[in-house]
């Protein structure tokens, strides 16, 4: 997904120690903060209904040594924008979606209140344990992030898939398929990390067209301008979900990706927590309900 | 003989840069002496490729003419990579010091300029874009002055009315309109202006979206600069031409506009410029452009270097065009 | 062109505001075809607006105008009563050749390029014959040697003869000279006076807006004095010069000799 590689946090790193961008920063996210502080309430009561199932006794799980910027809240960074995962709801302020949903009730279970901070997918990672505690953004686990940061378990899988035209006739059984099409993706994703592999390195000829946003993919797919798009799985989903006018025509089940929540390398006593947090989770099936919620039946 | 009398050192010294360039060209090392130096390992993974479906080894080989660059790295796994840089009849390793950086300002000046890609890429882009907009602009922008100016209403407030809009709204969201709203409504796509054939087509139907938006925005300002320009000239220009009996058209075309465009130069080379950054936003229809391939490689490859080049690149290209507007400026002023 | 007209050029209650403010109250005027007339007075009279409102560079407020006995044009209350179709205008507009205080030539072209615009653009004539037809008239006023100059690089003087043929390339009947020697410099007069004066012996009708005096008194067949936007008193040179009825032309005439 959003694995804008091992370059971002070289990239990242350098913006934190490049002090424009450290002033620049906090003005955007106090702003953030006061948005989020506002509608936290209304996070809290559209999730309470599926954590009502859980049994009450929700803070139960020890914090031990874990870390806090702010005593009793769960500070979270993500890049509202980026539905099913996150979104602002139809008021323009609320943040809502999968990963949204998932820190609630994690949040819930540590007895923390939560408090979404939007930031800018560029240098989200360097804001982790500055400006938030965690990051939960629908961010892949990959091996050189895990150098410089801690993770969760895995809260969902994700693939690459190709998304035609519903009334499109073409079959696609690989990438290779794609051979001679246009294909719409989104910049600095892995979906465009394995898109553009595979043309540098001649294993097929593709037209590759590459947007700052998703949405835009999809309405150039819709236009007839490109043939394809592949993105996410996950996302995918979530488009065809509340639209007819795509199919997936194909996903990579090799090559899963998985997401998890992001925390600074020291606070393992947080991931701990969250680890045991997500566990309950799943065993109470408000993972999976929450999957079927956002990404409808077309998931697994 | 005249001219070559009168621009005499220039042309001695674009000849002795000519001169330097054939030289150095002529002892670039080839692609394939820069291919012999990869390592044994990397050779053989080429080899492997040429029968397997999905190949592993990106070969990037760059030429800018007196230098060049080979890049070959594989995805998956066992990451590996190797760079050449070709100078003068040697080759040099670019994985790590100061050839790495040479190699990468090879890299990145080769891919912001557009080289090895079709006019729709980098400075080929901007600059083709920036001058089309220009000339379409000032033609328009022409119609809808004289259309301000006129006497007859209905055409005076179109034009207004126009100048008010399209001034009045950003640039980029007149670009999407113009890129996703309109074939959204219509139902038709801008590639299908180009043939189904033509691989291309994504490109090029998205940059003649983008010199319709641009070129209907700057119309509107260009607009502007040609009605003060206009305006400017004295009254009794018009006078002697009406004493003449030339028409309205006549007077406007023969005598007016002409002697406004030099007064119209200056502004429109700053109208240039402010198109040449807006150029940028093409990003937002999937286009690079010098600005937006910059962006790219500082987000893929964490270079912060790759601004350097770029800049280098937006100024050549601005002095370029800067010393054009100036000689139009001398060679409309040579009246007064 | 019927040549059977009594006269070339006439006016009936010809007037002219600008807002509240009447600058041309009334003014009837009749003119022969080779006559020349000048058109004195103080400044504010009138009498560049009189001139501009011949070849329709001002609209008149009311009035008739008659060119070659034909009514051109018939204004009331600053509404067109009636008038000639558009192309008959046209055509008897360019029988009426302008001279301007500030000459008015076009900066960007050459003094030969001036001249020719006119004939090739309007009259459709061929660029060959109206360049040769060019030179003739700057051999006239007495500037072939300027024909490739731009006008930036002539003096006032040289600039006026320039214009002066300028006009007279399209061969108009009549020219009107809305003060033709007011913006130059004293020395450079005589040369400008000295062409119309031989343009005036050709046998052109011109209307002449001016302060010399000098050149009225000897060139001009009837002298009109204008003042408050009527014309206060015409007649001969040696009528109005030597013995002027209306004390407003007295004083004139005295400020003006005085100084």
């Amino acid at each position: 997904m959003k694995k804008r590689m091992m370059a971002i946090l070289c990239a990242a790193g350098m913006l934190v120690s490049m002090t424009a961008c450290g002033a620049a920063k906090p003005a955007d996210v106090a702003g953030a903060a006061t948005d989020a502080a506002a509608t936290d309430a209304a996070v809290a009561t559209d999730t309470s209904a599926a954590t009502d199932t859980a049994d009450a006794a929700g803070a139960t799980i020890d914090l031990g040594d874990a870390k806090f910027l702010t005593e009793g809240v769960l500070n979270v960074g993500a890049e509202v924008g980026y539905p099913p995962f996150e979104d602002f709801a139809e008021d323009g302020t609320t943040p809502i979606g999968y990963d949204i949903d998932i820190i609630t009730a994690v949040a819930d279970k540590l007895g923390l209140d939560v408090n979404i901070i939007n930031t800018a997918w560029d240098g989200i990672f360097a804001g982790i344990g500055v400006n938030y505690d965690v990051a939960c953004s629908a961010v892949t686990i990959t091996p050189e992030r895990k150098e410089t940061m801690l993770f969760s378990d895995p809260y969902i899988n994700n693939y690459q898939a190709v998304v035609l035209p519903a009334d499109s006739d073409k079959t696609i059984s690989s990438f290779n398929d794609l051979d001679g099409m246009t294909i719409a993706l989104q910049k600095e994703t892995t979906s465009d990390i394995l898109m553009s592999d595979y043309k540098s390195t001649g294993t097929i000829d593709i037209q590759i067209v590459a947007n700052e946003k998703i949405t835009s993919c999809f309405t150039q797919l819709q236009n007839g301008e490109v043939d394809a798009v592949v993105v996410d799985s996950t996302v995918a989903d979530g488009f065809i979900n509340s639209s007819d006018a795509f199919k997936i025509a194909y996903e990579d089940q090799e090559e899963a990706e998985q997401f998890g929540i992001a925390m600074a390398k020291e606070n393992t006593g947080l991931q701990k927590a969250i680890n045991q947090a997500l566990k309950e989770l799943e065993e109470e099936g408000f993972i999976e309900e929450s999957y079927n919620y956002w990404f409808g039946s077309a998931a697994e | 003989m005249k001219f070559l009398k009168k621009y005499k050192k220039p042309i001695i010294v674009i000849a002795v840069i000519v001169a330097v360039i054939i030289v150095l060209g002529a002892l670039l090392p080839t692609k394939q002496e820069l291919l012999s130096c990869a390592s044994p390992e990397m050779q053989k993974m080429i080899e492997e490729d040429a029968t397997r479906s999905r190949k592993r080894v990106t070969e990037t080989y760059e030429s800018l003419i007196v230098i060049n660059y080979l890049s070959l790295s594989t995805s998956g796994a066992q990451e590996v990579s190797e760079h050449y840089v070709g100078f003068v009849r040697n080759v040099y390793p670019a994985d790590e010091g100061p050839m790495k950086v040479v190699g990468q300002m090879v890299n990145y000046t080769y891919r912001m300029l557009g080289c090895g890609e079709n006019w729709m890429h980098g400075a080929k882009l901007t600059v083709l874009l920036t001058t089309l907009t220009v000339l379409f602009g000032l033609l328009l922008g022409t119609v809808l002055a004289l259309g301000k100016i006129s006497k007859n209403k209905v055409l005076s407030k179109i034009s207004s009315g126009y100048i008010f809009f399209f001034r009045g709204t950003p640039l980029l969201i007149q670009l999407f309109v113009v890129y996703f709203t309109v074939p959204g409504i219509f139902g038709f796509a801008w590639r299908d202006i180009f043939p189904a054939s033509d691989a291309e087509a994504v490109y090029k139907g998205a940059f003649t979206a983008a010199l319709i938006a641009f070129a209907l925005n700057s119309g509107a300002y260009c607009a502007e600069i040609v009605r003060s320009a206009i305006q400017s000239i004295d009254k009794g220009q018009f006078e002697a031409a009406k004493a003449l009996g030339m028409t309205y058209g006549q007077t406007m075309g023969r005598i007016v506009i002409p002697q406004s465009i030099r007064r119209m130069i200056p502004n429109v080379s700053n109208e240039f410029i402010m198109i040449l950054k807006d150029a940028s936003l093409v990003f937002a229809i999937s286009l690079m452009d010098i600005t937006t391939i910059s962006k790219n490689i500082m987000t893929s490859e964490g270079s912060y270097l790759v601004f350097i080049p770029a800049l280098v690149i937006y100024l050549v290209i601005t002095a370029f065009f800067g010393f054009i507007f100036n000689k139009l400026e001398k060679r409309f002023s040579i009246y007064e | 062109m019927s040549e059977n007209y009594e006269y070339i050029l006439k006016t009936e209650h010809v007037s002219k505001r600008f807002g509240t403010l009447e600058v041309l109250k009334d003014i009837n005027l009749s003119v022969k075809k080779g006559e020349v007339i000048c058109i004195i007075g103080p400044s504010g009279a009138g009498k560049s607006t009189f001139l501009r409102s011949l070849n329709q560079l001002e609209k008149i407020t009311s009035g008739k105008i008659f060119i070659r006995d034909e009514l051109f044009l018939h204004r009331e209350h600053d509404h067109t009563v009636d008038k000639l179709p558009h192309e008959k205008q046209q055509e008897l507009l360019l029988e009426m050749g302008m001279v301007f205080q500030r000459f008015n030539l076009f900066p960007h072209m050459t003094v030969l390029q001036n001249v020719c615009e006119a004939p090739v653009v309007v009259k459709k004539q061929k660029k060959s014959e109206a360049e040769a037809q060019a030179r003739e008239l700057l051999e006239k006023v007495g500037l072939s040697d300027k024909a490739d100059e731009y006008p930036s690089r002539l003096s006032g003087g040289q600039q006026q003869r320039v214009a002066i043929a300028r006009a007279l390339a399209m061969n108009p009947e009549i020219m009107l000279f809305d003060e033709p020697t007011s913006a130059l410099d004293p020395e450079l007069v005589g040369d400008v006076l000295n062409v119309m004066k031989e343009l005036a012996e050709s046998g052109m009708t011109m209307l002449v807006v001016t302060h010399e005096m000098g050149f009225a008194k000897e060139v001009a067949d009837r002298v009109l004095f204008m003042a408050d936007g009527i014309i206060a008193e015409e007649g001969t040179p040696d009528q109005i010069f030597t013995n002027p009825q209306v004390d407003r032309t007295k004083s004139f005439l005295n400020a003006i000799l005085e100084t």
